[in-house]
């Protein structure tokens, strides 16, 4: 038997043994994070190093470009910064489009500065490493085929599931189009996406959603291939189409007949059940007895 | 003619002690299941009372059985036409506050709770909502409860009766009631069967058995609201709709029903019957007060050598048409004339018949005119403002009938669709061999009284003595005479039997993987 270790200690020491092993495995996969993997996971769906231009700026040599204290307060909130008057801030979100980099709320800082460090040494070491580089050549466009632009509206609005049983885009997005009836206001508007963002852009955020609702929403069930190129065919049509279409914009009229509808339907059914019997032969009695409750 | 068999019932209602045995018997072995707890395929009521479920008779609210229409009948609240319009809202059905809510207790309590000061209690549990529960009703809630304001007076029976005679019913001194239990009639025109949109429901050809079957049911439950008895019982669990099948699998062994088996007065009687099917939409179709007559018409003689010939050619078995000759029920109903069909102007011709109660005897009350007599009464004395007459005498033979603390026209309007005289006759029979058995056992009675009697209701010293053995010795299988089902012949209607020789007995079984072994 142990007799050298003090009997008083023995429970504080479990604590202790037990916070070390709880924390043991997470500090490592922490630590095991690297700057790299955090690229990979949360910005190569809109930026590249050395790949050129996606949805966002190609961020190869952006040292040069701007001190390391402005980048990390960028990628912590870059909204924060336009708002409070960052010329180069600004200039960023008018040349992009003013298309919006989610906050990167979910990094810690020491996770923000290994990202950093990452694209500065990857910028540097020279834009040739292979596995960094999204596939970005510039593919000429290919004209949709029916069929996708089809499919894609289908897609669009739910009416086809998405393979791995995704939620449909409509549930939260809207699109200008008169095959679509009023889509969804939780998000944005998508009509002129297209052009916005450019078919690899729109290809890329299709393939690994950088918004936090939108990446929590596809979660596991991310969109294959093929339907990602009918989303964006359709995307594409829907962009250059809108000047012509004029979905029905029924506003309260839909609500209005919603209510005379039900109004309708309970007047039916109030005649239809009128000679239902309404309660008990023996509710005189059970009206009088007393409940324990 | 067109003559088939039917399996019959006589329950003798002058020996129940409402003792619910058959309720219980046969509750153990068919509706101790999930959804089928609130149902009794036999149960006992007190009357007058509002059985279960509540005011099940009064057709006004649950609209079943056939009204006529015409020449002929139609269903009152089901049928074609009112069947499709009230398709998806049947409207007259019960409730399930009509019948009770179904409860069980958590006896575990009583030795699982940890010590306390309290004796620990095991609280009713409802059956449907698995929940704590207030017991508000129960199938049986008004047992031996004659003259309450909530059950007895609102006997739909009493409708016919003067407000007078209710009331006199219901004097502390004349208060009277008796048991009537009750399974399914098995109807020759049985109102759920005409009323199944689904055409799950049938009436087995060889015995008359009526039975859903649950592989068609579709939960219509038309046949709820069709049966004026309320006998059909919708399973809110399987979502198929039920009835008492009259213990089909025990009958075909040739066993009796577990109700009857059980039965502690040894009140029930089970036996075959031959009737002629060609009559059944005349007879059902007939006026109010030939309906009774006309159905007895219809069951036959087993004995008569043309109905003999005529059932052969219809193919009943020899063996059924010998049980049909020794059926106690033919005695009671057609040779002896001494039971009846409940409520025969539900025009579904049951064939279950009850044999009618003798009843305590007590005064009478009646109106008077006490106005001379109040007169006289001086202006110290106590008056009473009422109209009755109070009378206790009995002199005559039949008093005991006419003066039945239960009036005769309560038993009119359960046994005989209103018509005292069937009631009052088949009560002096049994009073005719009482008093027989009196002279012959106690002898405070002449010979030449008790001969009076027994002729006077046209029975002579052997039918008595008959009557006598069949009601108070009857052996088991006197009251039983259940007819061989000769399943061996009705399977090979569907299998060839010689492909199974050779086949079965000992060795092993193919296919026990599905069987979950």
């Amino acid at each position: 038997m142990i007799t050298g270790f003090p009997k008083k200690w023995r429970v504080p020491a479990l604590g202790v043994l037990t916070v070390v092993i709880w924390l043991g495995p997470t500090r490592h996969v922490m630590a095991a994070e690297t700057g790299q993997q955090i690229f990979q996971g949360s910005c190569v769906a809109c930026h590249t190093i050395g790949g050129g231009r996606l949805v966002g700026p190609d961020l190869a040599g952006v040292h040069d470009r701007r001190t390391q204290a402005w980048l990390e307060k960028f990628v912590k909130s870059s909204q924060s910064m336009v708002k409070s008057g960052d010329p180069d801030a600004i200039a960023v979100f008018e040349k992009f489009s003013k298309i919006v980099m989610p906050d990167s709320s979910a990094l810690s800082d020491a996770q923000i500065k290994a990202v950093l460090g990452h694209i500065k040494g990857a910028g540097t070491v020279g834009a040739s490493s292979e596995s960094e580089k999204p596939s970005v050549s510039e593919e000429p466009v290919v004209a949709a085929s029916k069929e996708d632009i089809l499919l894609g509206q289908l897609l669009f609005q739910g009416k086809t599931r998405f393979e791995n049983a995704g939620p449909t885009c409509i549930s939260c997005h809207n699109v200008t189009n008169d095959a679509v009836i009023g889509g969804g206001v939780l998000a944005k508007e998508l009509t002129t996406v297209f052009s916005k963002m450019g078919g690899t852009g729109v290809r890329a955020i299709l393939g690994a959603a950088p918004f936090p609702v939108m990446e929590t929403a596809y979660k596991g069930k991310p969109l294959t291939e093929k339907e990602i190129i009918a989303l964006v065919a359709f995307l594409q049509d829907a962009d250059e189409q809108h000047a012509y279409h004029q979905p029905r914009d029924y506003g309260m009229g839909l609500l209005i007949s919603g209510f005379i509808g039900a109004g309708i339907l309970f007047a039916f059914y109030s005649v239809l059940w009128l000679r239902r019997r309404k309660d008990s032969v023996n509710q005189k009695i059970y009206d009088r007895q007393v409940k324990s409750t | 003619m067109d003559i088939r068999s039917q399996i019959s019932m006589v329950f003798h209602l002058d020996k129940c002690i409402g003792c619910h045995t058959c309720s219980i018997a046969c509750k153990n072995i068919w509706t101790d299941r999930k959804g089928a707890e609130y149902m009794w395929w036999n149960n006992v009521e007190t009357k007058p009372g509002t059985g279960y479920p509540g005011k099940w008779e009064d057709q006004d609210i649950y609209k079943g059985g056939w009204e006529k229409s015409g020449n002929g009948i139609k269903l009152k609240g089901a049928g074609k036409k009112k069947g499709l319009s009230n398709i998806f809202h049947n409207p007259h059905m019960p409730v399930i506050d009509d019948y009770y809510e179904p409860f069980t207790y958590k006896y575990l309590d009583l030795i699982e709770s940890p010590a306390s000061d309290d004796q620990p209690t095991a609280r009713p549990v409802s059956l449907i909502t698995g929940k704590p529960m207030d017991i508000k009703m129960g199938p049986n809630w008004d047992d031996d409860l004659s003259g309450t304001p909530d059950y007895a007076r609102n006997d739909p029976n009493l409708k016919n009766l003067s407000p007078a005679e209710q009331q006199a019913m219901f004097q502390l001194e004349r208060m009277a009631f008796f048991y009537l239990p009750r399974i399914c009639n098995h109807c020759l025109n049985p109102g759920c069967v005409a009323s199944c949109p689904s055409g799950a429901m049938y009436k087995r050809g060889e015995d008359g058995i009526v039975l859903i079957n649950q592989e068609v049911c579709r939960a219509w439950r038309m046949c709820i609201t069709a049966c004026p008895y309320k006998k059909a019982y919708y399973n809110w669990h399987s979502g198929k709709s039920e009835k008492c099948i009259l213990c089909y699998p025990r009958i075909e062994a040739g066993y009796a029903p577990a109700c009857m088996h059980s039965c502690v007065g040894r009140i029930r009687y089970l036996g075959v019957i031959l009737y002629d099917a060609d009559r059944i939409h005349e007879t059902a179709s007939a006026p109010e007060n030939e309906l009774v007559d006309r159905q007895m018409d219809m069951l036959l003689d087993p004995f008569d050598p043309e109905v003999i010939e005529s059932a052969k050619k219809n193919g009943i078995a020899d063996s059924t048409i010998k049980a049909a000759q020794s059926s106690p029920i033919y005695k009671f109903v057609k040779k002896w004339g001494m039971a009846l069909p409940l409520h025969a102007e539900f025009r579904t011709l049951p064939m279950l018949f009850y044999v009618p109660p003798m009843l305590p005897v007590m005064a009478s009350l009646t109106e008077v005119d006490n106005s001379a007599q109040a007169e006289k009464l001086g202006d110290i004395a106590k008056y009473w403002p009422d109209k009755w007459l109070y009378d206790t005498s009995t002199e005559e033979l039949w008093g005991t009938i006419d003066q039945a603390r239960m009036p005769i026209e309560y038993m009119a309007s359960l046994f005989s669709a209103g018509d005292t005289e069937k009631v009052k006759v088949r009560l002096k029979k049994l009073l005719a061999v009482r008093i027989y058995r009196r002279w012959k056992t106690v002898g405070d009675i002449s010979e030449e009284k008790a001969n009076q009697v027994l002729s006077d209701v046209g029975l002579t010293q052997e039918l008595a003595e008959e009557i006598y053995y069949l009601t108070s010795l009857a052996k088991f299988d006197d009251r039983f005479v259940v007819p061989a089902a000769h399943r061996e012949q009705a399977i090979e209607m569907i299998e060839n039997a010689g492909d199974r020789k050779g086949s079965t007995g000992f060795g092993f079984k193919e296919g026990t993987a599905k069987r979950g072994l």
